[in-house]
């Protein structure tokens, strides 16, 4: 088993800026204010310059042009751009081509926008309250493949003689690995301080069966994500070697009839984000 | 000319040209080819109806099995291709694993397909659809000859 390199690999990972980190902090503080977050922005105009071009992404559906940190959380509220904050910083990450899972430069980033807005728009469907960063949570569930690529790559014949064998791609993962892509995000995520119920969404994403509970937050993401797969974005050597669990869509209630509607509209406002910050 | 169908898209092109399509999960990826005219065109359709968001079907009816494949059809038709010459071929469909009914859109574009053919008296001469391996469709127009390569391999449609 490759754990103990796996996890240190964790580290070598570039973290997230200074200004991202406060930010975050920014999340799970109800009075965090505006100039609060201009503040944290001021020092990385890189930042400040992505979060702009996505607010300004047709997704949001504000007609007018956001030129400033402070319109936008004006316009679009101030739990929005933090989350805004957080995908222009993850974008650096989650742009470039990940080997092993065979995803070109950009696909990993356009499926975790596709998830995060199939989550939000299966939330509008069913009506049911999963969490308002449930955006971040979809967005952030597979940055583990970042870190574990390489090591797909290189035990590529172990993985592929378990999926043989009817393993998951992620159960593969963690026959040949000794941990899936789920488990190393949460701990790549708990480590850039991430709010705990994202974290556990994260860890989580492909096994609700065996969470210690269930969250609904967790629910849509994992029911997201196998969404976006079978519309093919983000398939990559995966595929569809993953299995939705029966007990997550009875929980939330889940028909075809709510999955389709969802995708039908996913695939254009993801191309939309993931253009906005196209190089 | 190289031609790349995205997710809901179609293409149509003639001898010379080579259109792909990559990364069929659910989806359904459909050639239909004049050997004669050496016209043909690749639909890359992601849901089985239209009805579920006709917004959307309006405005890009290749999204959907049931307006996509006519309209694939159609524009042949407009260019000369002839029904009885046609080699109609389907590929993709897939679906996650497990018994999940829930998650079974792949099958629900298949049988969709299959419905409008058998209506219009049409037959696939080949298909290559379910499980649940990603696809990637490539369609010579010169030959006419489509080859699937996905789960490890490539081999002819
Ligand atoms: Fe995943
Ligand atoms: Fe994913």
């Amino acid at each position: 088993m490759r754990l103990d390199e796996i996890l240190r690999s964790v580290d070598t990972l570039p973290a997230m800026g200074g200004a991202a980190l406060q930010v975050l902090a920014l999340i799970e503080d109800s009075r965090a204010s505006a100039s609060q977050i201009e503040a944290a922005l001021r020092q990385d105009p890189g930042i400040t310059g992505n979060l702009l071009r996505l607010a300004n992404s047709a997704y949001f559906g504000i007609p007018a042009r956001i030129g400033s940190v402070r319109q936008a959380v004006s316009l679009l509220g101030l739990r929005r751009v933090t989350q805004m904050v957080v995908a222009a910083c993850a974008a650096a990450v989650l742009q470039r081509p990940v080997e092993g899972y065979d995803l070109p430069a950009g696909e990993l980033w356009r499926h975790s926008l596709a998830v995060s807005v199939a989550a939000e728009g299966l939330v509008g469907e069913i009506g049911i309250g999963a969490g308002e960063e449930i955006f971040t949570a979809a967005l952030l569930h597979d940055v583990g493949k970042v870190v574990l690529g390489r090591f797909v790559r290189e035990e590529l014949a172990r993985i592929e003689a378990a999926l043989a064998r009817g393993l998951t791609f992620e159960q593969a993962e963690t026959a040949a690995l000794g941990v899936d892509h789920a488990s190393v995000g949460a701990e790549l995520l708990s480590r850039w301080a991430i709010p705990a119920d994202i974290v556990f969404a994260v860890r989580w994403h492909h096994d609700p069966d065996r969470a210690p509970a269930s969250h609904p937050m967790l629910d849509v993401v994992h029911v997201a994500n196998v969404l976006c797969r079978m519309i093919g974005i983000g398939l990559g050597r995966e595929g569809l070697q993953t299995e939705p669990s029966i007990s997550v869509s009875r929980r939330l209630g889940v028909g075809t009839g709510h999955l389709e509607r969802v995708a039908s509209r996913t695939l254009q406002w993801a191309n939309d984000l993931a253009q906005a910050l196209a190089a | 000319m190289h031609l790349t169908v995205t997710v809901g898209d179609m293409k149509t092109g003639a001898a010379g040209d080579h259109i792909v399509t990559h990364a069929l999960g659910s989806c359904l990826g459909l050639v239909v080819y004049d050997p004669v005219l050496k016209i043909g065109g690749l639909l890359h359709a992601m849901l089985p109806l239209s009805s579920i968001n006709p917004e959307k079907a309006q405005a890009n009816p290749a999204m959907f099995v049931d307006t996509g494949v006519p309209l694939l059809f159609r524009t042949l038709y407009e260019q000369g291709a002839l029904k009885s010459r046609l080699q109609v071929k389907a590929a993709g469909c897939g679906a996650p694993m497990g018994r999940n009914e829930v998650f079974k859109i792949g099958e629900r574009n298949y049988t969709v397909l299959k419905k409008l053919l058998w209506k219009n008296n049409i037959l696939l001469a080949a298909e290559d659809v379910g499980g649940n391996h990603s696809r990637t469709l490539h369609f010579d127009l010169e030959t006419g000859e489509v080859v699937v390569a996905g789960n490890g391999g490539r081999r002819p449609l």
